[in-house]
């Protein structure tokens, strides 16, 4: 019974509701008529506005600047009285907007299933910062949906369709000397980059469904870059992207694979970014850029991965590899390693092996073949000696002995095994050879120590053995000594 | 032939030094010298035992001080130089270390046998005296030195150890800070403790153990209370030289075979480096030697009538400590021949409250 009567009172309340926009709307717009009389400024709004999404959905002029819009007289219709507040000031003309865009039952009266968290959204977000000379949020719903002539996000005329959206964004973050007021440090070469990216040239060219500005920043909820809660924080970046690239409908359309994203979080960087949470493994954006988001040429892929690799590209560059891949078009680095789904290398990935990717290419008897075995004996022989010292010292610990030097000395192999591992990208014997030298000078000097110390450890028993032989002996002779003494004494008594 | 020559020399030099030295004194004065035959001589041999542990502890702490550097930064390095880098320094430091726990073990067990034998009765009060200051340098002795390597343990125990020292009122604070150099433990007290352990109280030691040997020696090894109405054939002597003596160094074997199995089987540690700014690790026990006092003021309560536990428990600790070396002093019955058995009674309590004490204060938390 009392939720039949709320029921009835909700749909009351909306009905008075409607009926006070509707019942201006239901006879001609006052405000429309009188403004189409004037010249220029006061003359556009009512032009434009026949054409707003809002006035087909039958809101007069005065659902935003108040007033009466059926009085025909301008005293009465823009009279204090009834509310009219003429044009909204700059710092809280939003609130016209969220009466109704903040209002779920509102919104429903005119039949849109908007959401109604943009205001929400748009208030916690960098955009709603005060001005620099405090007139108001930095932008607001008119700044970007403009005014008087807002269209349907999905309309081509909407200054929010994917296609214009760019230009939108662009008129502030192009603008230097705008920009500076707010943060001098951010780049103002987003529009240009985009415009060279796949995504830029395919949305000049009208395509809707291509990455624009809002598809990877969010609309209402735009943080900055670093703020974990932005779209595009770097643990967040290859969630956004995949939103479209893990669609294979959408992709079958550019003739595109769908797979990066789920090759990408088993990856060796994918794991480290999203499971770890260590933002210095890369995300999608640090090989294919962001705003000029393009797949790296087959020449450029150990640049881009070098950015991080160093050392392995300055090798891999100086190796024979690199005139040979270049020369057969071999995507670089990807030619052994793969792009989305770089798993955590193993030394299994050279020597002569099946699972060694230098059989790919190489063959029994050509020089590769013989400087890949040679690097896997010397890397298996340095790793199982490492193995081997580390069992000899844990076995001189366990015995109580002191070989903390030698385990101290023994995290270098550990190191030494990295950069024999990055000197493979050489190619080249001889730089292998210099890089995994020292490590097993520093294993033999290590073992010696554990050896050292579990002999030291046994003599030190054998040791203690024979001194309490010798003491017992002492006390036995001794003991025998006293008795005889005593009792030659005893008799003489 | 070659046996002639050799008692030759041996007379020869015996006589050079008997004419300059009059060793033919020495020895009459050593023949002379005895030690009653009874079924508690087993107990005079444990002056002898921690006379012979702190000869260890001097010579093996010389060693130590060759290696062993006395400041905050280089204090836990130089021990673990000796530990891992010098030859046999793993054996002198556990040596150092174990022989320092067995002498006051023996001094214990040497005042308490004196105790219950009433040995510090007159005429031997001052020996007494002197026992019972060495048993305190001795415990000084292990007070300092644990905090020398500068560990984790060895820095709170010190804290907590001079803390305990702090809550004294009026006199609290001026030994709080001559003890650690400071408001805090630091590299001062390291040096402070460092300087006590190898200067200060090795003079003191030595003065106190060299009056204690002389009244011995003066004296003679005392007699038990109940052989004063004995008829002298009823007495029983062990010759002190050498038959005492040898028995002595029978012992004293022992004691080395026992301290060289303890040195190598169960090393000292030497644990993490202290760092002040970490919190106290759990379980900060000080040395068995000092947990029944540490283990009494735990049980205190915070405040008794107007006064805090820890104050009324080192206060209480003190006059017992004080009455217990006075004992010579107010025993009236002993010297007058009389039984008092009320001596008994009190160093019965002490032993078992000592032993119950130090068990609960390892076993609880």
């Amino acid at each position: 019974m009392q939720k039949l009567l709320s029921n009835i009172l909700t749909v009351l309340l909306l009905s008075t509701f409607s009926s006070l926009l509707f019942a201006q709307t239901e006879t001609q717009d006052q405000c429309i008529t009188c403004h189409k009389e004037l010249d220029d400024e006061l003359l556009l709004p009512a032009k434009k506005y026949v054409t707003d999404v809002h006035y087909s959905k039958h809101i007069p002029c005065s659902g935003c600047h108040g007033g009466d819009s059926k009085s025909d007289d301008m005293d009465i219709a823009m009279s204090k009285e009834n509310g009219f507040i003429g044009v909204p000031d700059r710092s809280v003309r939003y609130e016209v907007c969220i009466k109704c865009h903040a209002n779920k039952e509102a919104m429903k009266i005119y039949g849109s299933n908007l959401p109604v968290n943009q205001f929400e959204n748009l208030k916690n977000s960098v955009h709603f910062q005060p001005t620099y000379n405090n007139v108001g949020p930095i932008a607001d719903c008119v700044t970007c949906h403009s005014v008087h002539d807002i269209k349907q996000v999905d309309n081509p005329k909407s200054t929010v369709y994917p296609t214009k959206i760019v230009s939108l964004c662009g008129s502030c973050h192009s603008n230097a000397n705008f920009m500076k007021n707010y943060n001098p440090a951010l780049p103002v070469d987003q529009v240009v980059k985009y415009k060279t990216s796949i995504h830029g040239k395919m949305n000049l060219k009208g395509d809707p469904n291509v990455a624009e500005c809002a598809s990877c920043h969010g609309s209402h909820d735009i943080f900055a870059v670093k703020d974990s809660r932005s779209h595009v924080y770097k643990t967040n970046i290859p969630e956004v992207c995949s939103r479209c690239h893990s669609d294979s409908k959408l992709m079958s359309k550019y003739n595109l694979p769908s797979d990066q994203y789920s090759s990408y979080v088993k990856s060796v960087h994918g794991v480290a970014l999203l499971e770890k949470g260590d933002l210095s493994s890369p995300s999608c954006n640090d090989c294919h850029g962001n705003h000029g988001a393009i797949p790296p040429g087959v020449e450029s892929i150990s640049k881009v991965c070098g950015n991080c690799h160093v050392l392995n590209m300055e090798l891999f560059e100086q190796s024979p590899h690199k005139k040979a891949f270049d020369e057969n078009d071999f995507p670089e680095c990807e030619t052994c390693h793969d792009n989305h789904d770089v798993v955590h290398p193993t030394d299994a990935m050279v020597g002569i092996q099946e699972s060694s990717v230098c059989m790919n290419c190489h063959s029994n008897d050509d020089k590769g073949y013989i400087v890949a075995k040679n690097i896997k004996v010397l890397l298996d022989s340095l790793t199982t000696e490492d193995t081997e010292t580390k069992k000899i010292l844990d076995e001189a610990t366990q015995k109580g002995m002191d070989v903390s030097d030698a385990e101290f000395s023994l995290k270098d192999v550990r190191q030494i095994l990295i950069q024999s591992r990055t000197s493979i990208h050489a190619f080249n014997m001889n730089k292998f050879k210099e890089a995994i030298t020292p490590g097993f000078k520093i294993i033999g000097k290590s073992k010696k120590a554990g050896v050292d110390a579990i002999d030291d450890y046994y003599f030190r028993r054998e040791g203690l053995s024979i001194a309490t032989l010798i003491v017992t002996i002492l006390v036995i002779g001794l003991y025998f000594k006293i008795r005889k003494m005593e009792k030659k004494k005893n008799q003489k008594t | 032939m070659k046996n002639s020559n050799k008692k030759t020399i041996k007379e020869r030099t015996y006589s050079w030094l008997d004419e300059r030295f009059n060793l033919s004194g020495l020895i009459e004065f050593a023949k002379k010298k005895s030690v009653p035959k009874y079924r508690e001589t087993i107990w005079y041999y444990f002056g002898g035992v921690a006379l012979l542990l702190f000869i260890v502890q001097v010579i093996t702490g010389i060693l130590l001080l060759m290696y062993y550097q006395g400041t905050e930064n280089s204090a836990y390095e130089s021990v673990k130089f000796i530990s891992t880098k010098v030859s046999f320094g793993w054996l002198i430091r556990s040596v150092h270390s174990w022989s320092a726990n067995l002498m006051i073990l023996s001094a214990f067990i040497h005042m308490f046998s004196v105790y219950f034998l009433k040995a510090f009765r007159k005429p031997r009060e001052l020996t007494w005296y002197t026992g019972f200051g060495l048993l305190v340098m001795a415990m000084a002795f292990g007070f300092s030195g644990y905090l020398l390597p500068w560990n984790e343990l060895a820095f709170f125990a010190t804290k907590v150890g001079t803390d305990i020292a702090g809550q004294l009122p009026l006199i609290g604070k001026p030994i709080l800070e001559l003890l650690r150099g400071g408001e805090d433990v630091t590299g001062a007290t390291l040096s402070r403790f460092f300087g006590f352990h190898v200067a200060v109280f090795p003079g003191i030691f030595t003065i106190l153990l060299a009056l204690h040997l002389i009244f011995i020696q003066r004296q003679g090894i005392a007699e038990p209370e109940d052989w004063k109405d004995l008829p002298d054939n009823e007495k029983k002597y062990i010759p002190f030289f050498p038959n005492f003596t040898m028995r002595e160094l029978l012992i004293w074997l022992i004691v080395i075979n026992v301290l060289a199995i303890l040195a190598v089987f169960f090393p000292w540690e030497l644990g993490t480096k202290a760092d002040p700014f970490a919190s106290a690790p759990v379980g900060i026990k000080p040395e068995w030697y000092f947990m029944f006092m540490f283990q009494s003021l735990k049980f205190l309560p915070a405040e008794i009538l107007f006064l805090t536990g820890e104050f009324v428990g080192i206060a209480a600790f003190g006059i017992a400590g004080i009455l217990w070396f006075l004992v010579p002093f107010w025993d009236r019955r002993t010297p007058k021949g009389k039984r008092n058995t009320i001596i008994n009674y009190i160093g019965i309590f002490a032993v078992i409250f000592i032993i119950v004490l130090t068990i609960l204060g390892f076993i609880l938390d």
